[in-house]
């Protein structure tokens, strides 16, 4: 049995990490906490931080003790310099927290990559959890909507550099923009890609710690997530009525299975698949085909076959990028939100100059 | 040299004279501006009137006047010319009044000094310029306030009924102003009609006939001699002035005993709102009490005595709760005196009840020198306690309810648990 952590930072990382307990009890229903038990394989603890104690009362299947408030006035409003300063004032007793929980095989920590809190917690985080122990650490990083304006997009560029920087173990990208295809309005659409990716971290869970045939396990996690640029995503398919595994794992690995806008094909340098279901629907002959399809242009692909009796294919997918475009795009705006930001930072500061020439006149009267 | 002598000689007379001149003339000046004609000066009783101002003749005609006079009622009227003076004594003290000059204009106005000997005796209300003159001028005068209270009958019985009557009348030489009468509370009597009223602030002008200030009926509750508490008063004159405090007479009342033995007899009897209840219901009762009798009753103990069964949740402030039983206790209750004291019941267990209501009390019978004890017991009629209507959960077996209770309290407390778990 695994030890895993699990750490939500901000309120995109808290929302993540509920989903994610949510999943865990298996019903959909509000009320599962009161008659259900959560079904996780391994011994898994979860944590979430955050500055702004409303997120983590929102929280609703996440215990209590759990869920831990850095006092910090309303949040840190976006601002990273802020965060950080948070976290370095508070690391001792996020620390010793974590440390309460004693040792672990592995670790996540998720957080989105535009926010002023998790964002700048987690590389801080990281950092310092590297330092500790020797458990990977892995981080599920969300990426803003382009839309959400310039601070977020500078936040974000920083953010992922300074994670890659803190020492992890890998990061998984999760796009808003190229998920947003859930549609509805913005808070459904955030609980709906928040369930993609609680999904896929439950189904890797699961898998890290299940019986399989020809076997993957957390070593060859580590090495998938080893390879490439650092950058990882993840595909998932879940059939949903009768249909070839060959089907089920091409979906896992299109467009609409991934988390991160990315031609596998072209991009991926090393890949695990997972294919879970009853032993009748699962063809070797056509998962051969299509492994071997992407180990063809990936290079190796390690996969793992959890045998379930009834269940329609299941595809899980972990990929490693040795490139990725949509970041390099994603970059480039960037570069312009800073820019942008900059440029009013300083006309903020002429205004201030406009101020303190005002201020000349401060206590004085006019004589006549 | 003989010369010079007696230079020095005048010298020295002439210092020693203007030495003794200056003191005798140590006067104080009250006055030394211009007055309007028309209008006065006044010391005490005296105004001077500026009567008449003769500009181009640098004259003027003043008119002095003595207390509320008429206008050809004054006592001196000096023309005197720009520097000269005139002299005139009030009270033992002299006064003198120099036109120091004269002003023509639409009112003529003349400048006077204004000297007395000594200014003791001069009263700061009653001093200074009057508007208008010797017509206009107020001065202090003395109101004295004569109250009498009398009584219509001065020997009574008791449960009679006295009238008296407070009247009052200034025989001084002023109107009394801003009167405040106070008439104190008359123990042992009872006011059962107040005719007049309290009255209010009031003036009392001189020689008016008497004012009638109070009239009320006092009700004699006990025999002995009483004298009356005199009425007050507190009053100014016209100028503002207080003056001592005044009180009526006391007139002297006897209130005998009734010929006959008096005896007080408290009816006491408890209603209830409801006489046949189910269980767990409330009960509210009412306790009445009145003296019927011919003398007030003393000491008197009321013992609500509550059957088991039955239990006494609360009521009026007065019941206070003495080993269990509810108990009332007053000190005196008069003739004719009526109380109502509330309480409430809860029924506790079926079956049939009365409540008993145990009163003993004592009181003077007028004769004889001990008190007299009375006790009594009144009893309500029957109440009638039936099955309430959740009695039949409890006619089955405790593991019937038990049961469900224990499954129910076990879920509660398990979903609680988890609350507690989830709750941030
Ligand atoms: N997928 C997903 N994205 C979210 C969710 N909530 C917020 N985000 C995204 O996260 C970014 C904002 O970061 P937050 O996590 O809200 O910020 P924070 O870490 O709490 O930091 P501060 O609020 O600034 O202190 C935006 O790009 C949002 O689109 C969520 O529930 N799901
Ligand atoms: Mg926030």
């Amino acid at each position: 049995m695994l030890n895993i952590l699990i750490i939500g930072n901000g309120q995109c990382g808290n929302r993540i990490l509920d989903a994610i307990n949510r999943e865990a009890f298996g019903k959909k229903s509000r009320l599962a906490k009161f008659y259900s038990q959560q079904k996780y394989k391994s011994n898994v603890q979860t944590i979430a931080i955050n500055t702004a104690v409303n997120d983590l009362k929102e929280m609703k299947f996440t215990k209590a003790k759990d869920r831990i408030h850095i006092p910090h006035l309303h949040g840190v409003g976006a601002n990273r310099n802020v965060g950080k300063h948070v976290f370095e004032d508070n690391k001792t007793h996020i620390l010793r927290q974590i440390e309460d929980r004693g040792n672990f095989d592995v670790c996540f920590v998720i957080t989105s990559a535009s926010g002023g809190t998790g964002s700048s917690f987690t590389p801080l985080l990281v950092k310092e959890l590297k330092e500790k122990h020797d458990y990977p650490v892995y981080a599920i990083v969300v990426l803003p909507f382009r839309e959400e304006g310039t601070l977020y997009l500078q936040n974000a560029a920083f953010c992922l550099r300074d994670v890659r920087e803190s020492g992890v173990d890998g990061i998984i990208l999760a796009d808003n923009q190229f998920l947003k295809q859930m549609g509805g309005n913005v808070e459904s659409a955030y609980n709906g890609i928040n369930d993609m990716i609680a999904k896929r971290l439950l189904f890797l869970l699961d898998a890290l710690d299940s019986e399989m045939m020809m076997v993957t396990d957390l070593g060859d996690f580590k090495t998938v997530m080893g390879g490439g640029a650092g950058l990882a995503t993840i595909g998932f398919y879940e059939a949903d009525t009768e249909m070839p595994v060959r089907t089920a794992i091409q979906n896992a690995l299109s467009p609409s299975g991934l988390l991160f806008s990315s031609n596998v094909y072209d991009e991926a340098s090393r890949a695990m698949i997972i294919i879970k279901g009853d032993k009748e629907r699962l063809s070797i002959d056509e998962i051969s085909t299509e492994v071997e399809k992407l180990s063809s242009a990936v290079g190796h692909v390690f996969k793992g076959i959890i045998v379930r009796n009834g269940e329609l294919p299941q595809v899980l997918a972990v990929l490693t990028l040795e490139s990725a475009s949509e970041l390099e795009s994603l970059y480039s705006i960037a570069v312009d939100a800073i820019k942008h930001e900059k440029e009013k930072k300083e006309r903020v500061s002429n205004v201030k100059e406009v101020d303190r020439a005002f201020s000349q006149i401060d206590g004085m009267d006019p004589s006549y | 040299m003989f010369h010079k002598r007696k230079i020095l000689y005048t010298i020295f007379l002439i210092f020693i004279f203007s030495f003794l001149f200056t003191g005798s003339a140590t006067a104080v000046t009250l006055f030394n501006d211009t007055i309007e004609q028309g209008d006065g000066y006044q010391i005490n009783n005296f105004v001077i009137d500026v009567t008449e101002v003769f500009a181009s003749q640098e004259a003027a005609t003043l008119r002095i006047y003595e207390g509320e006079s008429d206008d050809d009622d004054y006592v001196y009227d000096p023309f005197l010319s720009v520097g000269d003076s005139y002299e005139f004594d009030i009270e033992d003290e002299e006064a003198e009044i120099t036109l120091i000059d004269v002003y023509s204009g639409v009112v003529p106005r003349a400048k006077l000094l204004i000297t007395v000997t000594d200014d003791d005796f001069i009263n700061s209300n009653t001093e200074g310029v009057v508007d208008g003159g010797h017509s206009e001028a107020e001065y202090s005068l003395t109101p004295v306030l004569k109250i009498s209270k009398s009584v219509d009958n001065d020997n009574i019985n008791v449960g009679d009924v006295v009238r008296v009557t407070v009247t009052v009348e200034n025989t001084g030489d002023g109107e009394a102003q801003d009167v405040v009468f106070s008439d104190p509370q008359q123990p042992k009597f009872i006011l059962v009609d107040d005719i007049l009223g309290t009255p209010g602030r009031m003036d009392v002008a001189v020689d008016d006939s008497p004012k009638k200030i109070y009239v009320y009926d006092l009700k004699a509750t006990e025999a002995g001699t009483f004298s009356l508490n005199p009425t007050t008063a507190s009053f100014t004159n016209s100028v503002g002035e207080t003056f001592p405090e005044v009180s009526s007479n006391s007139p002297t009342v006897i209130v005998e005993a009734t010929e006959d033995l008096v005896n007080a007899t408290l009816d006491i009897n408890t209603e209830l709102d409801a006489y046949s209840v189910e269980r767990n219901s409330e009960i509210q009762g009412l306790l009445r009490i009145k003296n019927t009798g011919t003398t007030s009753a003393e000491a008197v103990t009321l013992k609500l005595i509550i059957p088991d069964g039955l239990e006494y949740t609360g009521g009026d402030p007065s019941i206070e709760e003495i080993s269990g039983v509810p108990t009332i206790y007053l000190d005196s209750f008069g003739i004719q005196q009526e109380k109502e004291i509330d309480f409430k019941l809860e029924a506790k267990e079926i079956g049939t009840y009365t409540i008993s209501t145990e009163s003993s009390y004592m009181y003077d019978d007028g004769v004889n020198p001990e008190l007299q004890e009375v006790s009594s017991t009144s009893v309500t009629n029957k109440i009638y306690v039936t099955k309430g209507e959740y009695d039949y959960l409890f006619e089955q077996p405790v593991y019937v309810y038990a049961v469900p209770l224990v499954i129910i309290g076990g879920i509660v407390g398990w979903i609680y648990y988890r609350h507690k778990q989830y709750k941030f």
